[in-house]
């Protein structure tokens, strides 16, 4: 494709002049504050640490907690992202305990207690392959063979914010996947290599799974 | 002695056309718009941005969505990179009537939702203006195919629309860039589905992204993003900053003001004519006015049709050019499910390079020479496309660890999905009113949205959704899941109607050159014109008659008829 036009921009000017406006402005990014009831207990930092490294352990590429994961699950879970804002049917009589007022879920709260019961003892004291069989059991029985559960565990939830805390982190988008701001071309058939990687910004399929 | 020769209210995709077309006439012409100004290249704050860059990470922050948003973030289009391109809420009320459901998706900016919209271009053939006619439903079109084409041509040219020449009397060609390409995964689609029904055609979606550069206007070709909505630095794509703001401009004789909600249209009823518009100036809360030979309404089909109902008088005391009182009444949408998900297997060695910015279309099929729907009259087509599935499949399957981030390495299996758009009946107690009591932020009544989907659109999405399985299976696909119920009403964002054109003053509101039949200098080029949906996206169509209204508005100013 050509990419060279008249008076029209030039795609090697353009990603030129967003990196100097990056430069200049220097734009952080900021975080939002958490309220005082999103903060999550010491503990439960320490479980949502060890949770997110079993699911997105370092490999070749740098893992969950080299990224930041789990201080995007606690923002993430202050603001009800991927559906962990929405109140849950009250007969999951399960769950309640775990209820705030409104209905909804305090997913730390939930996770903290059903590892520490699968653990009969303390989970974070197990030795990590323990903790690792745990949470492949709480796991599996989240994503059943066959249809999806009618009502769904409350760690799909938590391991969907895990995976997309790590796949939109620089490392995880543009290091273990392949992010191209400006592809500047389109190949309706390539042949895929072994060790090619998948697109994280592939909008449309990210959107659908 | 006016203010200016054309006053335009709205400034998204037919307020920039009908700027544009009245200033190279000649025309001073005064465009008003309600929401912020959003200057071209400068103002796209989130084009570049990745989404580690967002705090929200592209998600956004869904307690502000539910409180600010609740109804734009129901429409997928919107995330943390696109949500300052569509309107709060919270600030933008409106009203359903009972039992009704109605998400209205808008963007109050400079440029519209020619910003946002998904750039999707269709003719519509004498199958759609004639529809009205054949089935009886609605009133007659006072436009046929032949009036409108050489309108096509003109707007296609200018905006650029890239697609593929297919020979199909339901969606004529056009003048197109040359197309994208279709998958390998597509195109083996198409052929095993022309293979069996030779009377379908799967063709790569007529978008407005350009293929080639259009130097003269400044913009370049698309670079295979596809975050058009978030704003384009290229050019690449039509909005009302790429194409036909700079256009209106540069004849030096476009006055635009922002930050201007016109709250009414003034009407001289001792000589029939409007006299010019009011609005409020939502930056110093001061009202000001401007009075002007002709008035085009291009403010989106419902807010187009709610500035009418603000503007009754004594003389009108039903709403502006309602002498017919169907004023308000028609509305449509399209139904709009999601027809099948199927798995294709066959393609585990191949991938492809980019983002695309347009999926496929497979045009309607049903009812055109014969009747042979199973319940319904009109029509439905198909958009979609294939897609390898991405890391957020890993939400739905079992899997910890290095084994999973392995997996998750590799593009996911082939999908091909197909969205059904099924043609809205116009029936007239799909309507908008005024509300009796709730006023918006500025003390105007809010707009009242009363809509149903009926048995016909029902019955084309329960063929389409067999339909789409038997074609997806016929391609050599696993069909995973389809949906045959049509979202609420606005689903499809192709919201139309409510000042329909028709060919007697008695059932209509507008006549063949989208003019009031009361009012002569009063003209409404927006959706609120359409006398019937189809099932195309509707904006091209927009495009086409408002640039023929110019044509005909300049044509009767110069003969000194308005
Ligand atoms: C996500 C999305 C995808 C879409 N995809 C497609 C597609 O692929 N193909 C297609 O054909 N269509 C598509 N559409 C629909 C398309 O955007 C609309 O049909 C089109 O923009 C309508 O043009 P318009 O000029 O009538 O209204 P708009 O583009 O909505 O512009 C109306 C303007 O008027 C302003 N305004 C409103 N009221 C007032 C007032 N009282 N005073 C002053 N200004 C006012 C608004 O702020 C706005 O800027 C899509 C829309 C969306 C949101
Ligand atoms: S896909 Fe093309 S038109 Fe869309 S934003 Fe990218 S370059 Fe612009």
């Amino acid at each position: 494709m050509d990419t060279g036009v008249g008076n029209g921009l030039k795609r090697r000017d353009f990603l030129q002049g967003a990196a100097l406006l990056g430069l200049v402005l220097g734009l952080p990014v900021t975080t939002p504050a958490l309220a005082a009831d999103a903060i999550p207990t010491g503990r439960q930092l320490r479980v949502l640490d060890r949770v997110s490294d079993i699911v997105i352990p370092q490999t070749g590429t740098p893992g969950a907690l080299a990224t930041g994961v789990p201080a995007f699950v606690v923002l993430a879970l202050a603001h009800g992202l991927g559906g962990t804002g929405v109140p849950v049917a009250a007969s999951e009589s399960a769950l309640r305990p775990f209820l705030r007022a409104d209905g909804t879920l305090r997913h730390l709260d939930w996770l903290e207690a059903t590892l520490d019961q699968a653990a009969g003892s303390d989970f974070l004291r197990l030795a990590p392959l323990e903790q690792v069989r745990i949470l492949t059991g709480i796991d599996n029985a989240a994503f059943p063979p066959g249809p999806p559960l009618a009502v769904p565990s409350p760690w799909a939830s938590l391991k969907g914010l895990i995976l997309t805390g790590y796949y939109t982190s620089q490392a995880g988008a543009a290091q273990e996947l392949r992010y191209e701001l400006v592809p500047g071309r389109w190949d309706p058939d390539v042949p895929l290599k072994a060790g090619d990687s998948a697109w994280s910004n592939d909008w449309t399929a990210v959107e659908f799974g | 002695m006016q203010d200016f020769d054309a006053i335009v209210v709205g400034s998204g995709i037919t307020g920039g056309w009908a700027a544009k077309e009245l200033t190279e006439a000649g025309l001073k012409v005064l465009m008003l718009e309600r929401g912020r100004e959003i200057r071209h290249q400068q103002d796209y704050e989130t084009e570049t941005k990745a989404p580690w860059e967002l705090p929200f990470r592209g998600l956004g922050d869904s307690a502000l969505y539910q409180r600010e948003f609740p109804v734009q973030a129901l429409n997928r289009h919107f995330t943390e990179w696109t949500q300052n391109h569509f309107v709060n809420d919270h600030e933008n009320p409106y009203a359903t009537a009972a039992g009704s459901a109605f998400n209205w998706y808008r963007s109050y900016q400079l440029g519209g939702r020619s910003l946002t919209w998904g750039r999707q271009c269709y003719r519509w053939s004498d199958y759609d203006f004639g529809a009205n006619k054949r089935d009886g439903i609605g009133t007659d079109w006072p436009v046929r195919y032949a009036d409108l084409a050489p309108w096509y041509d003109k707007v296609e040219s200018f905006i650029g629309v890239s697609g593929a020449h297919e020979g199909l009397a339901q969606l004529p060609d056009g003048r197109f860039q040359p197309p994208m390409a279709l998958s390998i995964v597509e195109q083996a689609v198409r052929e095993r589905i022309a293979a069996r029904w030779p009377d379908r055609c799967l063709t790569i979606g007529r978008t407005a992204n350009l293929t080639e550069a259009k130097p003269d206007e400044g913009r370049a070709p698309c670079q295979y993003r596809n975050i058009c909505n978030r704003g384009c630095s290229f050019g690449a794509y039509f909005s009302t900053q790429s194409s036909t703001l700079p256009a209106a401009q540069s004849t030096g004789r476009l006055t635009l003001i922002t930050d201007a909600v016109v709250e009414r249209v003034d009407h001289d009823p001792k000589t029939g004519r409007v006299t010019g518009v009011r609005w409020l100036d939502t930056k110093t809360k001061q009202r000001r006015s401007a009075t002007s030979r002709i008035v085009f309404l291009n403010a989106g089909a419902f807010n187009s049709v709610h500035l009418l109902l603000n503007s009754a008088s004594e003389a009108m005391p039903g709403g502006l050019a309602n002498s017919s009182g169907v004023l308000g009444t028609h509305i449509m949408d399209h139904a709009n499910t999601l027809s099948a998900i199927a798995l294709m297997p066959g393609f585990e060695a191949h991938t492809t390079f980019g983002n695309r910015p347009t999926g496929v279309v497979i045009p309607r099929f049903r009812n055109l020479e014969t009747l042979d729907g199973n319940g319904f009259t009109r029509g439905y087509s198909f958009q979609g496309g294939a897609l390898q599935s991405a890391w957020t499949r890993g939400k739905r399957a079992a899997g910890l660890g290095a084994e999973l981030k392995q997996e998750l390495h590799r593009p996911g299996p082939w999908r091909m999905v197909l969205v059904a758009f099924a043609e809205s009946l116009p029936r007239a107690t799909n309507r908008l009113s005024l509300h009796k009591s709730a006023t918006d932020a500025n003390g105007l009544p809010q707009l009242e949205i009363a809509f149903e989907h009926g048995a016909q659109e029902r019955a084309a999405l329960a063929d389409a959704k067999a339909e789409a399985a038997a074609m997806l299976t016929a391609a050599g696909g696993n069909v995973v899941m389809g949906l045959d119920q049509p979202g609420p009403g606005g689903t499809a964002i192709h919201e139309m109607g409510g000042a329909r054109m028709g060919w007697d003053a008695k059932t209509s509101v507008l006549n063949r050159f989208s003019q009031a039949h009361d009012v002569p200098n009063l003209f409404v080029t927006d959706g609120a014109q359409m006398s019937s949906s189809a099932c195309q996206n509707p904006s091209l169509t927009y495009m086409a008659l408002t640039a023929r209204a110019c044509d005909h508005a300049v044509g009767l100013l110069k003969a000194g008829t308005i």
